[in-house]
């Protein structure tokens, strides 16, 4: 995913702590999208997703007036959204409903959606909508914050330093989280390739 | 069969991109974040809306800049605080100083008397600073006549303040 331009952001948060509503609100337009796949992919709910991102720009424009500059907008507004997201889910525990399930039609043409139905792999022998309901299953069975680490990496394209910055954990940390993670989920998804029907 | 290797596995997450809300939901998303603020400001209580209010006055006269450079205030605090202490302090030195020149006068005079230089140029010198001083004025004794010096009496702050 592309990264927002920093001079651009800086402009709209000193325009918003001029005044401007209308810059907070090029802000919301510019980073719902994204956030949004960050907390759907944490909460797997997406009634929750819409109240979380909601708290999210309201408490963000609240302290915006106090946002110095020392990070950039994109982490700093990230960081808002997971530290949010993480509380959620502690207090939220294994109660949800689970809505992960609306993939999008442009996923018929991205290239390594073809390439990985293309090839000999365990996907291919699968149904691909089975698959994807699978990993999510298997996703909501990591811990909160390895879901993070997972979401912002694989899903969100971050790099690692990005992710140490967003999480205040070191580079190291964010590593073995992935390494960790990863493992998890490549035990769910043989289990299941193993045992399709359970 | 094969396992699920890392790079299926990172194919697999990054596919879930493709996991979008129904169409129209990020031009809704705007105005519901609208709705929801003046909801908020509306269920404030008037003293919460009143204190943001200056806040936001407070923050546009960037004062708050002050409070981020305290050895700055505390400098300019203690700047006032001398200045204020030594405008306090300058008439008494004044009064000091017109002492000190009574003083010598006083001396002077009583060499010119002793002496055998110039009385002109001694009575010049001394009386002139002693018209300029303020207790000079005020005092009944050199209001007409011309300023006599007693050297035998008791000083006029000796004097009792009250007298019957």
């Amino acid at each position: 995913m592309n990264r927002p331009k920093a001079d651009e952001d800086r402009e709209l948060v000193a325009r918003t702590q001029a005044g401007d509503p209308h810059a907070f609100d090029e802000l919301v337009i510019k980073y719902s999208p994204r956030l949004y796949g960050l907390v759907y992919n944490m909460t797997a709910n997406h009634e929750d997703t819409n109240d979380l991102l909601q708290d999210v720009f309201a408490k963000a424009y609240k302290a915006i007036r106090g946002f110095r500059g020392k990070s950039s907008f994109y982490t700093w507004i990230h960081s808002i959204a997971v530290n949010m997201t993480l509380n959620f889910l502690k207090k939220r525990g294994r109660r949800f409903h689970m809505s992960l399930d609306d993939v999008d039609a442009g996923i018929q043409s991205d290239k390594e959606f073809l390439q990985l139905t293309a090839r000999s792999s365990p996907v291919r022998e699968a149904d691909l909508s089975e698959l994807q309901k699978r990993l999510n299953e298997a996703m909501m069975k990591l811990s909160d914050e390895h879901r993070a680490v997972v979401t912002m990496f694989h899903i969100q394209g971050m790099p690692h330093a990005e992710i140490s910055k967003i999480l205040r954990v070191s580079e190291g940390t964010v590593r073995s989280r992935l390494f960790y993670a990863n493992r998890q989920l490549q035990n769910y998804l043989d289990e299941f390739r193993k045992n399709p029907v359970s | 069969m094969d396992e699920f290797d890392d790079k299926e596995i990172a194919t697999l997450l990054r596919l879930k991109r493709h996991e979008q809300p129904p169409p129209g939901y990020f031009e809704d998303f705007l105005h519901e974040f609208h709705r929801r603020q003046r909801d908020e400001l509306l269920r404030q209580p008037l003293w919460r809306i009143c204190l943001g209010r200056a806040n936001e006055f407070m923050f546009r006269l960037n004062l708050s800049r002050l409070t981020s450079y305290p050895a700055a205030v505390a400098a300019v605090l203690v700047c006032a605080a001398i200045v204020s202490v030594r405008v306090y302090q300058e008439p008494q030195r004044a009064n000091f100083a017109a002492r000190q020149q009574t003083t010598f006068n006083l001396s002077a005079e009583t060499e010119a008397g002793l002496s055998l230089a110039s009385p002109v140029a001694a009575r010049i010198f001394s009386t002139k600073p002693l018209r300029s001083s303020k207790s000079g004025h005020t005092h009944p004794r050199n209001s007409g006549t011309p300023p006599r010096y007693v050297l035998d009496s008791v000083p006029v702050s000796y004097e009792p303040t009250v007298r019957f």
